[in-house]
């Protein structure tokens, strides 16, 4: 956990070096390379939240509106 | 002469001036002009309604079943219809309403009164209620079993919800704050929660950070385990109420009057479950074919954190059972289908849970067929709790329309300070459970999914085109031995 300020300023730090302009984002713009879980995948965490001890950090909600986790 | 050289000056001097003052008097209108057209054709953030259509079916099988106190059928199935619908209200806001259910059949859940099967609750009525026997009947044929499924209403459960969220992004689409509620109801369960987010965008949308908070303010309606709580009913008095000619046996099978719960059992008290959540979140792109995000979730959980259905039974008292007494020494084995062994307790946990996880993916376009989709999470809590989440799709691109969607999952976990198996907690222990969702294990899960995509939107039901399909199948493989299989859809609509 100690690790995990020093993550985010180098995370922070990241942006100055890069600058990626609008139109070479072609590629990122790819539907399969957003970073956020593919809709059909909602189900799938949503057993996991059941089945397993963790939850969270997944974009999704980290508890609370069911009586799992 | 002179003179007429001075006045063709004064004319040219004039129209230089004048042209002066145009050029200043245009260049403003010019700029607003410009201005103008940006706003005119403003790109919306959502351009059509759309309307996703979602559903799962998902089935399980297992051996530890919380409710009969770590050990029992786990079977469960559970079908889970889905309808989302995106409208932009204008080019900046766009609202979403997300409706599903989530309609289950649960093994485990069953045995909250085991007795039905046998017609012990008792075949008098099918509900999980104690009020059987009360009538004078004799229950003394009665079984039940943690392996055998019983008939009681609580074999089953519709769970719904309902959230509406509210997203509005600045002119320039640089700043991004959204607002959304929820409510969701089960038959032993109710919730309530609203949340907000602020992202922003900078460096030329190369970076995003981005903020939320959630609260979910939640009630238990609580059920018991049949015997614990008809214990109360009758003030331990075991020839009255649901125990009204139950012949109780101990461990040599002899009938019995020695069975009760822990000292001091008593019903929960304060049935809230609150749960307060803020994240942060940050992204990057790297290069043109890679970004990654990260995710910190920081959350508090209070009020009642156990599950008032789920039993233990301890290694420091007496055993007690109702059924066949020629199967209590084969108990713990599925061929058991006739002798229940009567709750020492429900489980019981501390009444506030701190969890931190903390997230990141990991994308990148390796060329115009595979996509490498990544990512990692660790988990840590108060109740001792740690996990390494870790997973990897390559999407491949099969054709302009369809892309293939292998993808592998590991996880892994440590046990909750408060677990153990079945009779293995003890009594003099303040908080126990025999959950195995909260005990030390490894599970994988592999899968495969198909997309296909039509950007025309050449199919229509209506006035919606089908823009994509995408289907998925998992096997969830648990080392205690779980495993499960979820078939899961996706059909996304919009409005031509």
């Amino acid at each position: 956990m100690k690790a995990l300020p020093i993550l985010f300023v180098l995370a922070l730090s990241w942006q100055s070096c890069v600058t990626v302009k609008e139109y070479e984002k072609v590629n990122l713009n790819d539907p399969d390379m957003k970073l956020t879980a593919h809709v059909c995948e909602r189900f799938e965490t949503n057993f996991q939240v059941y089945r397993e001890g963790s939850s969270g950090a997944n974009g999704g909600k980290a508890g609370g509106g069911c009586g799992c986790n | 002469m002179e003179v007429k050289q001075a006045e063709d000056a004064a004319v040219i001097n004039m129209k230089i001036l004048l042209k002066i003052i145009c050029f200043i008097l245009c260049v403003p209108t010019c700029f607003s002009q410009t201005k103008d057209t940006v706003v005119s054709y403003k790109k919306r953030v959502l351009e059509t309604v759309e309307v996703d259509v979602l559903s799962s079916y998902y089935k399980q099988t297992g051996s530890n079943a919380a409710v009969t106190g770590g050990i029992g059928n786990e079977e469960l199935t559970d079908i889970t219809p889905t309808i989302v619908v995106s409208l932009p209200l204008n080019a900046d806001d766009v609202l979403t309403v997300d409706f599903g259910i989530s309609a289950y059949t649960s093994a485990s859940s069953s045995n909250l009164d085991p007795f039905d099967a046998s017609g012990a609750s008792a075949g008098f009525d099918n509900d999980d209620n104690d009020d059987d026997g009360q009538n004078g009947q004799s229950n003394s044929n009665i079984t039940g079993s943690p392996w055998v499924a019983s008939s009681g209403a609580s074999r089953q459960d519709v769970w719904g919800n309902l959230s509406v969220s509210y997203a509005h992004n600045s002119d320039d689409r640089n700043k991004i704050w959204s607002a959304h509620g929820s409510v969701s109801t089960e038959y032993d369960y109710f919730s309530v929660g609203f949340g907000g987010s602020y992202s922003r965008l900078f460096n030329q949308k190369n970076t995003e950070i981005g903020i939320s908070g959630q609260v979910y303010l939640d009630k238990w309606l609580p059920r018991y385990p049949t015997e614990l709580d008809s214990y109360l009913e009758v003030n331990g008095d075991l020839n009255q109420g649901f125990f009204q000619g139950v012949t109780i046996l101990d461990q040599n099978g002899q009938a019995s009057s020695g069975w009760s719960p822990i000292d001091g059992f008593a019903l929960i008290q304060d049935k809230s479950r609150n749960t307060f959540s803020a994240s942060l979140s940050f992204s990057q792109i790297l290069s043109k074919n890679a970004q990654f995000s990260l995710f910190l979730d920081v959350v508090q959980q209070k009020g009642w954190l156990g599950n008032p259905m789920q039993r233990v039974y301890f290694a420091d008292r007496a055993n007690y059972f109702i059924g066949n007494a020629n199967s209590i020494p084969n108990y713990t084995s599925p061929d058991n289908t006739d002798v229940f062994q009567l709750a020492d307790d429900i489980e019981r946990l501390p009444i506030s849970r701190f969890k931190i996880p903390i997230g990141a993916r990991f994308n990148y376009y390796l060329n115009e067929t595979f996509v490498l989709r990544t990512y990692y999470r660790y988990y840590t809590d108060n109740w001792g709790i740690k996990s390494h989440t870790a997973s990897l799709e390559v999407p491949i691109k099969v054709s302009g329309k369809f892309t293939l969607y292998p993808n592998y999952r590991f996880y892994t976990q440590t046990a909750a300070n408060y677990f153990a198996p079945f009779e293995q907690n003890v009594s003099t222990q303040e908080y126990y459970t025999s959950d195995f969702d909260l005990s030390k294990f490894e599970a994988h899960q592999y899968g495969f999914g198909v997309g296909y995509t039509d950007i025309f939107t050449s199919f229509k039901i209506f006035k919606f085109g089908l823009k994509s399909i995408n289907l998925r199948y998992n096997h969830y493989n648990r080392s205690t031995g779980l495993n499960a299989n979820i078939i899961s859809g996706a059909f996304k609509f919009m409005l031509d």
